[in-house]
């Protein structure tokens, strides 16, 4: 039985090796620059491939401490601090300090344990070497899962022991040396033995196995709110008392017991059944290359293009039609949210100004300054005085010098890059493969189209900011100069146009996505990164907006020529499917 | 005219998938292009359509009559049909026609929208529907008809009768047939008994050059171990 189990762990581990040592070459050979540059031949290295393996059993072994020291390492510290404080200051009586030790360490390690990370097993995941072993090489599900949960069970206990020497240094009981490592392993069942349970319910009503995660966030959420209450609870010096924390030992041990019984009892096709409707679960998490294209699929039939829209302007009008929610939903979340920040501070204000000065001044307030803000004046407090606050002369600062700031609201509000996916994944991809849609001028048509569209959906997140710094500079004084409003609004536009166009020609010229819209191509990514950096050093630019907007002007139509410019000359032969 | 590659190279890092390749293709004729899977098909489609850079070589048009009278290749004289179809899925089959059409307005349509679809032989129900929900079939015929209205000089078709079902690839093939005078075809396939069904010539993919098949040997019952025996690798089992 032990050299069967030695046989599969043998086999599993060899697998991740490959996988590993594949997956990182293949990696490097995608690499930008340096991809070229790696021969196949390092898929055979046998050298490397040993030192690979080497590295993959540091790694194993770093992992084997890691978790434990972070997790009963800090349960052993907290439980050594607070039984010396719990002694020093008498809350306890006839209890001796290592017992306390045992005790706190023991009630911190089950609330860990049922509510954390303990109780959580991961065994059931269908990892890439699992998928291969089982649905490739027909090995039996149930042995490998017991071997890999033994595999790990000893690694857990191996990692708590070692961690308990130091508890036991610091004064800890041998009992909770040895049994917290016990108790761990079934803890550690009882979740198998729930998990399996589940699994065998679902199983009989015919249901999918998946994996719910539901639980687990649950519990997550269990902790976040015990916190506080445990603080408290240890703070006060409370304590549960030994007799009852052996009860709760002891059933826990039973629990485990059951755990135990039942993993046992469960049969191979259980097994299988559980890692087939589980495959793909942690490949999609370490590598993130999973159909991504399913949130772009969500296509809405409804409707179709009214009026005289023809040819490109009439595709354009369907695409975005049909894909409203994808493309807009994020700037029209945002201008929602800037509305009622907006409306919250507004409302809070005149609230605060009721309360204290009374309702026909409040409204005296308001009707006079809905006038002023119309006629281009600053916030009056002509009627009663409102407190100076020096918050305002730094607001206004910004709102007036550093308008250069908006970029970095508007780039979260603005959807360019998903809408760049989404037109390849949904149209241009299928349509590349003809060849009217690679000529230049048609390029280009289609170009100007899009770009008139994407500043049209970032209009509500760029007239809502504009907006809001129009409120700062209202309350904080009115405007400085006729215009200064419209003049914010217009600098929030522009910002807008340079962010769309950005997008939209970084796409055209580099073509990033593959079919899964996962962006790819290292000139594509290098570029983002300069323009990101460059607008990061831009946003800390002191500039008043009267100055700003004419130069941001000239600057926006001389950068949208040039991407224009470089969209008509280089498209033709750069906007096409990755091969 | 003929369409002319001139010492075509394309590699994928130290692999050279495509060698030195040269041919003449004439105008009218339906090319079976058969290679084995792997064999670069694929690639050689994509390197005329300029969807991939190559390497070396070069491609135009020559006039059959003038040799010296040669035209480059533009995208518009290029209809790409590829095996798996791809359409914009968001619109239906009708909206999809009608954009094509507006677009190209140097082609006077001699068909309504309707009429065209029932020359593809497409379902009168599938019409007013988004073509993602389109079968992988009528896609495919969505993808030919479109081409077969752009008329482009040179079709390259690639294995478009792939897991087609054989009511559907019969009609494909009466329109491939139907439509290949004033224009080259070039239609690639792995499956030899398509090749010989419906190309006027075959032209062998392998080890990266272009090898054409004597035609006069189609209907010899040799001339499938012929092939056969010419895509075999040296180090295949015999």
């Amino acid at each position: 039985m032990v050299s069967e189990y030695k046989n599969i762990l043998f086999k599993v581990i060899h697998l991740r090796s490959i996988i590993g040592y594949n997956s990182l070459v293949f990696a490097l050979k995608k690499t930008p620059l340096i991809g070229d540059l790696i021969p196949d031949k390092l898929y055979s290295t046998t050298f490397l491939k040993v030192i690979y393996w080497i590295f993959h059993v540091i790694v194993e072994v770093f992992k084997l401490f890691i978790g434990k020291i972070f997790g009963l390492g800090l349960i052993y510290l907290a439980a050594f601090l607070l039984s010396d404080q719990y002694i020093e200051h008498e809350m306890v009586h006839g209890v001796s300090r290592s017992t306390m030790y045992g005790n706190l360490g023991l009630f911190f390690f089950l609330i860990y344990a049922f509510c954390g990370i303990l109780i959580r097993v991961p065994y059931f995941n269908c990892t890439t070497e699992k998928e291969y072993l089982v649905f490739m090489l027909r090995m039996d599900a149930k042995k490998l899962n017991e071997t890999l949960i033994y595999y790990d069970l000893a690694k857990l206990f191996i990692g708590y022991v070692m961690t308990g020497v130091f508890a036991v240094i610091t004064g800890a009981p041998f009992w909770l040396w040895l049994g917290i490592p016990v108790l761990a392993i079934l803890v550690k069942f009882i979740g198998i033995g729930l998990q399996l349970l589940s699994f065998k319910i679902k199983d009989k009503h015919h249901k999918s196995l998946r994996i719910n995660v539901v639980a687990y966030l649950i519990r997550l959420a269990l902790v976040l709110l015990a916190g506080p209450f445990l603080i408290v609870f240890v703070a006060n010096g409370y304590y549960i008392p030994m007799p009852q924390m052996a009860v709760i030992t002891g059933l826990t041990v039973l629990a485990g017991i059951w755990g135990f019984t039942e993993f046992r009892r469960s049969g191979s096709y259980l097994h299988r059944r559980v890692l087939h409707d589980n495959i793909g679960k942690e490949e999609v998490k370490s590598t993130s290359q999973y159909d991504n294209t399913k949130s772009f699929k969500k296509i809405k039939a409804k409707g179709t293009v009214k009026g005289d829209k023809k040819g490109f302007e009439y595709l354009n009008a369907l695409f975005v039609k049909r894909h409203w929610t994808m493309l807009c939903m994020k700037p029209v979340i945002f201008t929602v949210i800037v509305a009622a920040v907006m409306i919250f501070f507004t409302a809070e204000f005149i609230y605060g100004y009721y309360s204290r000065f009374g309702s026909d001044n409040c409204w005296n307030m308001v009707i006079s300054n809905i006038i002023n803000f119309f006629t281009f004046r600053g916030f009056s407090d002509a009627l009663l005085p409102v407190d100076y606050d020096p918050a305002f002369e730094f607001f206004r600062y910004v709102a007036q010098s550093h308008l250069l700031g908006l970029l970095i609201p508007l780039s979260i509000a603005d959807n360019s890059f998903k809408n760049t996916q989404a037109m390849f994944i949904n149209c241009d991809n299928s349509l590349m493969t003809f060849s009217f849609f690679k000529q230049r001028d048609k390029i280009i048509k289609l170009f100007d189209i899009r770009l008139k569209q994407l500043i049209k959906i970032n209009l509500g997140p760029v007239i809502s900011l504009g907006l809001f710094a129009d409120l700062i500079l209202f309350v904080t004084g009115g405007q400085s100069y006729p215009g200064e409003y419209l003049v914010t609004i217009i600098i929030a536009f522009l910002l807008s146009v340079m962010t769309s166009v950005t997008w939209l020609a970084l796409y055209y010229l580099f073509q990033p996505f593959t079919t899964s819209v996962i962006a790819k191509g290292g000139a594509y990514r290098i570029t983002s990164i300069i323009i990101y950096s460059a607008a990061a050093i831009i946003v800390w630019v002191p500039m008043v907006s009267y100055i700003l907007a004419p130069v941001l002007l000239v600057i926006t139509a001389g950068y949208v020529f040039f991407m224009r410019n470089r969209v008509y000359k280089l498209a033709p032969k750069t906007w096409k499917i990755k091969a | 005219m003929e369409f002319v590659i001139s010492h075509l190279v394309k590699s994928y890092g130290s692999k050279q998938v495509l060698k030195d390749v040269d041919f003449v293709f004439e105008e009218g004729k339906i090319y079976g292009l058969l290679g084995r899977n792997g064999s670069g098909k694929t690639t050689f489609f994509n390197c005329v359509n300029g969807d991939i850079n190559y390497n070396s070589g070069s491609f135009y048009f020559r006039d059959d009559k003038d040799p010296e009278v040669k035209t480059e290749l533009q995208p518009q004289d290029i209809g790409y049909l590829v095996s798996t179809p791809t359409v914009p899925e968001f619109m239906t089959g009708r909206e999809f026609l009608k954009f094509f059409l507006e677009v190209h307005e140097d082609i006077k349509p001699d068909k309504t929208i309707d009429e065209y679809f029932d020359y593809m032989v497409v379902p009168e129900d599938d019409r007013d529907r988004l073509l993602k929900d389109y079968s992988h079939g009528t896609k495919n015929k969505m993808q030919m008809l479109l081409n077969i209205i752009a008329s482009p000089k040179l079709m390259l078709l690639d294995e478009p009768l792939t897991s087609l079902d054989v009511i559907i690839a019969e009609e494909m093939k009466n329109v491939i047939r139907s439509q290949k005078q004033g224009k080259i075809t070039i239609f690639s396939t792995h499956l030899l008994d398509v090749a010989v069904d419906l190309c006027d010539e075959i032209v062998l993919l392998h080890n990266g050059r272009l090898e054409p098949i004597d035609k006069n040997d189609l209907g010899d019952a040799a001339f499938k171990d012929k092939i056969i025996n010419a895509l075999r690798d040296a180090d295949d089992g015999q």
